[in-house]
């Protein structure tokens, strides 16, 4: 129903509407009406922080599922679940050697729900890796990091990085013989490295072998370091998005 | 009007692909938010699902005194892990994912050219080199691997009864330590062992004595050779391309070696998670069956 067809005689839906979406209340919050016009759908995104991500129109193809399979913002939606399931694992962990095990196992079994938040944000974890990587092949197979859209792959290879690290830290965390002889694995990798591979190695570990200090360096990393990063480089990619003209579209 | 002004009859055809354009285009809210709300609604059932069904591994606390075997990084480094056991670890550890990245990061640089973009490969042989680039990517490196296992000389063993004739071709060690030219008492066996300790005198600036033995055939099997397969097979293989008109353009070169790289990688993460067992020997394998 566009804004200039008002029907006469007011309907009861129409009234308990206006008493819903045109009081001072919502006015105050979300500034324009309910969204069923173009006007306030345009004024739904344009005004509101977070959809204003979002430019308020976009080419018809790029709503089509098989354009983007949703990856991006699944990678985006994946980052914010493990967010909010990390917090409420902090609560329970303690990144301490002595600790840190009892802790994961006291999760799986007297903290409620707690094997459920520990199975979703493992789950998601390993997802997102998947996610990112498929992400990266469908912007590659659209052509979508052709001018001027180079600098955002760029950005996007960082993702990757990060991605990977804040995975590869949280790996540790558990405190189990997976963690430690992965963890092990992998920094000896970093440390076979010419010249700076040893002491590289040496700062990442906190010590020659995997043990407090390198819990407490991952833990550091993975739940604060690397997260506050890839929220940086999220924002410039998403900005970068708005910027080069929406998604790549046909010339 | 009978003379039309140019700068009106340009500006009527700005307005006019300006309203086409808009007519392309679609509104946010709802068409774009509401898909985005579905998909959060959808993956958090799918998580949740997932998570009340299958947990989460843990095994034993963590012991250094204990190592586990095989021991492996998590699934994603297992690429890096299985070319460890076939070059140089600076090699595999650390130098090709850096080049690798770099190389990813400069792909808009290369190919510059702005056609065909914003659409599922749409150039006449983009799909074929997506082909060529997976099948020679992954039967590649597999022919690679098995090769370096030894597969071909157990199948012949075990065909003919008798040992594979050219013991240098059995696998990389072998051909390290029995090729002809440098297998023990040939002439040029001294390049195992060439010891230059005595030509950096680092002692005399003060420094410590570097005790220093240069093993040519090792460099060789471990350094030379592994690099130059993975510059020369994709380069081989463009060339190829470009002989057959498999590969013409820019693009279809780069989604032929980004094909390839990407099948690549996911048969080496494969082989390393579900085919490297104890000793990291090649045979089935999964995490789960131990635990
Ligand atoms: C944490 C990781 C990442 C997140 C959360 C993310 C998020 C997004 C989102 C939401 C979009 C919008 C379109 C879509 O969903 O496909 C997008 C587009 C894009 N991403 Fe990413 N991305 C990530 C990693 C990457 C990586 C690894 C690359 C490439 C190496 C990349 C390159 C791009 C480019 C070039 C675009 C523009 C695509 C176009 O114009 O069609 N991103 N990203």
């Amino acid at each position: 129903m566009a804004a200039t067809e008002r029907p006469t005689r007011r309907s009861m839906g129409d009234r308990l509407y206006d008493a819903i979406f045109s009081n001072r209340v919502w006015r105050s919050i979300f500034r324009s009406g309910y969204p069923n016009t173009p006007r306030n759908q345009m004024l739904a995104v344009a005004t509101n922080v977070f959809l204003h991500l979002h430019p308020t129109r976009i080419h018809r193809t790029h709503v089509k599922i098989t354009h983007t399979f949703c990856l991006g913002g699944l990678s985006f939606f994946l980052f914010l679940g493990l967010t909010i399931s990390g917090v409420l694992l902090m609560f329970y962990y303690v990144p301490s050697v002595e600790r840190a095990y009892e802790d994961i196992l006291r999760l799986d079994t007297d903290v409620r729900f707690g094997q459920l938040m520990r199975n979703m944000h493992r789950w998601m974890a390993h997802g997102m890796v998947l996610t990112v990587l498929m992400h990266m092949m469908r912007v590659f197979y659209t052509g979508a990091y052709k001018p001027p859209r180079e600098f955002n792959w760029v950005i996007g290879v960082v993702l990757l990085v990060l991605t990977l690290l804040l995975s590869f830290t949280g790996y540790l965390l558990p405190w189990d013989q997976l963690a430690l002889w992965a963890i092990t694995v992998g920094t000896n990798m970093v440390g076979s490295a010419p010249l700076l591979g040893e002491p590289n190695r040496f700062v990442l570990v906190g010590g020659f072998q995997v043990g407090q200090n390198a819990l407490i360096r991952f833990y550091t990393l993975h739940v604060i370091g690397l997260p506050l990063m890839a929220a940086v480089f999220m924002t410039v990619h998403f900005w970068r998005i708005r910027r080069d003209g929406g998604l790549a579209k046909p010339l | 009007m009978t003379t039309a002004n140019p700068a009106e009859a340009q500006s009527a055809a700005v307005r006019g692909r300006a309203r086409r354009q808009r007519e392309e285009e679609l509104l946010v809210w709802p068409d774009l938010v509401f898909i985005e709300f579905i998909s959060a609604v959808v993956f958090t059932i799918l998580l949740v699902g997932l998570s009340v069904t299958v947990d989460a591994i843990l095994l034993d606390r963590a012991n250094p005194a204990v190592t586990p075997n095989p021991s492996k990084a998590p699934w994603y480094f297992l690429n890096l892990q299985e070319m460890l056991l076939h070059m140089h670890p600076a090699l595999a550890g650390v130098i090709v994912p850096t080049v690798a990245l770099i190389a990813l990061g400069a792909i808009p640089y290369w190919d510059t050219d702005n056609d065909g973009q914003g659409e599922w490969l749409s150039g006449p042989r983009h799909w074929l080199n997506v082909y060529v680039g997976a099948a020679v990517g992954s039967l590649g490196t597999l022919l690679l691997i098995f090769f370096d296992n030894g597969t071909h000389a157990n199948l012949w063993q075990a065909a003919t009864g008798t040992k594979f004739p050219v013991s240098w071709l059995v696998n990389m060690r072998e051909f390290q330590k029995n090729f002809p030219l440098w297998q023990d008492g040939a002439p040029l066996a001294f390049l195992k062992d060439i010891q230059l300790g005595g030509l950096l005198r680092a002692d005399l600036l003060g420094g410590p004595k570097i005790d220093f033995a240069l093993n040519i055939p090792a460099v060789l099997v471990e350094q030379i050779i592994p690099v130059m397969a993975m510059v020369g097979l994709p380069i081989l293989l463009s060339a190829v391309a470009h002989k057959r008109g498999i590969a013409q353009t820019k693009r279809d070169h780069m989604i032929l070696q980004f094909s390839g790289f990407i099948a690549v990688y996911v048969t080496l993460t494969v082989v390393g998670t579900y085919f490297r067992g104890q000793g990291l020997a090649l045979g089935p394998y999964t995490i789960f069956a131990h635990h």
